[in-house]
């Protein structure tokens, strides 16, 4: 079975708005950049992409996903499946829980760290670490 | 009939027009293909443009398009009876929203994930861009008008429901800096923060905070009041950063939502109310004709321009493949249409028991207008009672959802305003304007607060009732626009572009004609109000969609051609240059 890694998005790198009429639409309306507008990034922006850039070349067998915190139609219902089945109900509430947490790094839904704690080459080592394949 | 029964049936209507209609429209229509490499990979960059999973994907669009607005047009346009409302929300979702949201985003999946505006300017005309950003001028004024008169009715008629949501404020702040100081898990602090705004409610209910008095004391009344506060509070918040205030309130409104539907769905099923409305109702003498209002009262739900402007650029950018747009695109509008069918079963099965308490709600349109969004309270507040939580409890519970929902549609109404206003200013060549928030803040702010405050409204709601199908008119506009775009692509690609062209039609045929019924309405109109604000502004409106049309008309005709296609669609030559207007 493919591994499947998320890394959750910072809690600063929020795109605003709830609802028709109201969503994220920024970019359904500006058009200050090359290719519809560059964004007012948080800086920790830049870790989760190199990550997932670096994890996407290096590991292309594994699922990589990036997910906003925020996305709890998602986030929330799929960690706590795939806990479940493994682990039980309550350590799929735990995790559930913790996946929420900005800068989540998930493997097969458990939370194995924070990007900024474990850097890039951190992230990559443990993704490559839980694959089973050999670091250099 | 019960309430539920009809929730299924809506229900397999779109289960099959997802199953059948959108697999027609990505095989013969958009021919999606899985090979295309799309945006998100050809220019990934791990920040904006990311390949992402297709659930993922629609984690974030459906809960960036599904909100307070389908909730409002369906629960007034029940005055002409559930059966018109219930048919133009399946209708319109399967064959025009469907349409519109899928395409939107497979156009923007073929060219570069642009925005729908800038899309415009390559497939039809230069004039295009300038007409979409007046028309999303125009849709988001009236957006936060409505919003604000909605919210301010609901503070009125519900003076419980004050203390909570204005709590809600510094709560969401504080959960906000919580989670971002600590790095804490956000799942457990949010749906603490429910908790506490539902403890609130008791609060509220203990402590209603009635503006009455003041109002009187300064010369206005109390929703007037409530208007100006309101608008006060935008111009702040919206200075924000997001994720300081709007982003933590999100999360929990996202709970919110989750909640609200579970009580509708659980409340219709334990209860077992049944629909009490006429299926089509005799409305008196003198009212707005079902044709054409009926389908500018229902644009959220039935469709909705604002979608376009959500899957163009913005989720365009994280597509994995290009055949996840199907699921993507197409049930958002899905996701949209089942918001609007539970809003029409509140008002018509869970606000009253009987024909002829029904008939006292809905006698006529201005109440039916005024009364709408209360009515759903009402209606959520009965479902909610099957459950077993009181009446009085259960209707401020539903008051709080709403107005939880119209704040923030507020919030991120007004900055996107501000964006728009920045935008005209820069192509106009007032380039302090564009570069000055403060001033574009208050422009923001300033017009919509104007209209909010129309003379005429009072209880019945009459100025709301025609805002409301103003905002209607610009929503199916906006719509208009990006169906005309995703046509003639189409046509370019040599495929049949009926499917866009029918509710193209369809929409502009009706938006014109209650453009200029109401302006006949006006011009002729005693109060000063009509004749020189709702007027002008109606005749504005209609000549964007005369505008529309005649765009339309020269671009699908192969007048206004300007760029050329490979045989997948994706334009020839460099696109990726910000077009000068």
């Amino acid at each position: 079975m493919t591994m499947s890694v998320v890394l959750v998005r910072p809690w600063t790198d929020a795109h605003g708005g709830t609802g028709c009429c109201s969503g994220d639409a920024r970019d359904g309306i500006c058009l200050d950049g090359p290719v519809d507008g560059a964004h007012e990034h948080d800086a920790e922006v830049g870790l989760v992409a190199e990550a997932y850039l670096r994890l996407r070349e290096e590991l292309p067998q594994v699922d990589v996903q990036i997910v906003g915190s925020n996305n709890t139609a998602y986030l929330l219902p799929r960690v706590f499946g795939t806990v479940r089945r493994r682990a039980g109900v309550l350590a799929a509430l735990r995790e559930t829980n913790r996946a929420t947490t900005a800068g989540s790094v998930l493997v097969d839904g458990m939370r194995v760290g924070d990007i900024t704690v474990l850097g890039v080459d951190g992230v990559v080592d443990e993704v490559r670490r839980r694959a089973g394949v050999l670091s250099d | 009939m019960p309430a539920i029964a009809v929730a299924v049936v809506v229900g397999v209507l779109f289960f099959l027009g997802y199953r059948y209609y959108s697999a027609f429209l990505a095989d013969r229509v958009y021919a999606l293909d899985p090979a295309f490499v799309t945006p998100a990979h050809q220019l990934n960059d791990g920040i904006d443009f990311v390949p992402t999973n297709k659930h993922v994907v629609f984690g974030h669009h459906f809960t960036s398009v599904a909100g307070a607005a389908p909730i409002v047009g369906p629960a007034i346009a029940v005055f002409w009876g559930w059966g018109p409302a219930l048919a133009w929300i399946v209708l319109g979702t399967i064959f025009a929203a469907g349409v519109h949201d899928f395409g939107s985003l497979a156009v923007s999946l073929r060219h570069r994930a642009k925005n729908i505006g800038t899309i415009a300017h390559d497939v039809i005309s230069r004039r295009a861009r300038t007409l979409f950003l007046l028309i999303i001028f125009f849709l988001l004024t009236l957006v936060n008008a409505v919003f604000a008169v909605v919210i301010a009715t609901l503070f009125v008629a519900n003076p419980g429901a004050v203390i909570p949501i204005v709590v809600e404020i510094p709560l969401a702040i504080f959960i906000g800096q919580y989670i971002y100081r600590t790095r804490s898990a956000a799942l457990v602090p949010s749906l603490l923060g429910v908790v506490g705004l539902y403890l609130l409610i008791w609060v509220g209910q203990q402590v209603p905070i009635d503006l009455a008095p003041v109002a009187e004391a300064l010369g206005m009344d109390a929703r007037t009041l409530w208007v100006i506060l309101l608008f006060a509070y935008t111009f702040v918040a919206a200075r924000l950063p997001v994720w300081l205030l709007l982003q933590p309130r999100d999360y929990i409104n996202s709970h919110q939502l989750f909640i609200a539907l579970g009580v509708i769905g659980l409340g219709m099923l334990v209860g077992w109310n049944t629909i009490v409305a006429p299926v089509v109702n005799d409305v008196p003498e003198g009212s707005p004709s079902i044709f054409p209002f009926l389908f500018i009262t229902i644009a959220c739900g039935a469709i909705s321009g604002f979608h376009s402007l959500v899957s163009s650029g913005t989720t365009a950018k994280q597509i994995d493949k290009e055949t996840d747009a199907r699921y993507v695109g197409y049930m958002g509008a899905v996701g949209e249409g089942s918001l609007a069918t539970g809003a029409v079963l509140a008002v018509t099965a869970g606000v009253v028991a009987t024909r002829a308490d029904w008939d006292a709600l809905y006698p006529d349109f201005s109440t039916a207008s005024g009364g709408a969004v209360g009515n759903f309270v009402n209606g959520v507040g009965v479902f909610a009672t099957n459950l077993g939580v009181p009446l009085d409890l259960a209707v401020i519970f539903a008051a709080v959802v709403v107005i939880s929902f119209a704040a923030t549609t507020m919030d991120t109404g007004v900055r996107l305003q501000r964006y728009i206003v920045q935008e005209i200013a820069e192509i106009a060549g007032w380039h302090k304007l564009a570069r000055n928030l403060t001033l574009a803040g208050v422009i923001a702010v300033a017009v919509p607060l104007a209209m909010a405050l129309i003379p005429g409204g009072g209880d019945a709601g009459y100025t709301f009732g025609v805002l409301w199908r103003l905002f209607g008119t610009t929503n199916q506009l906006t719509a208009g626009l990006a169906l005309t775009v995703i046509a003639v692509w189409v046509l370019r690609m040599k495929r049949n572009p009926i499917p866009q062209i029918v509710p193209l039609v369809f929409l502009l045929g009706m938006t014109t004609w209650a453009l200029f019924s109401q302006f006949w309405d006006f011009v002729q109109a005693e109060t000063w109000s009509e004749r020189w604000v709702l007027a002008p502004l109606d005749a504005i409106i209609f000549l964007l969609a005369i505008w529309l049309i005649v765009e339309a008309v020269m671009a699908l005709r192969g007048g206004a051609e300007r760029r050329s296609y490979d045989e997948m669609g994706t334009p020839i030559g460099d696109d990726t240059t910000t077009p000068s207007v």
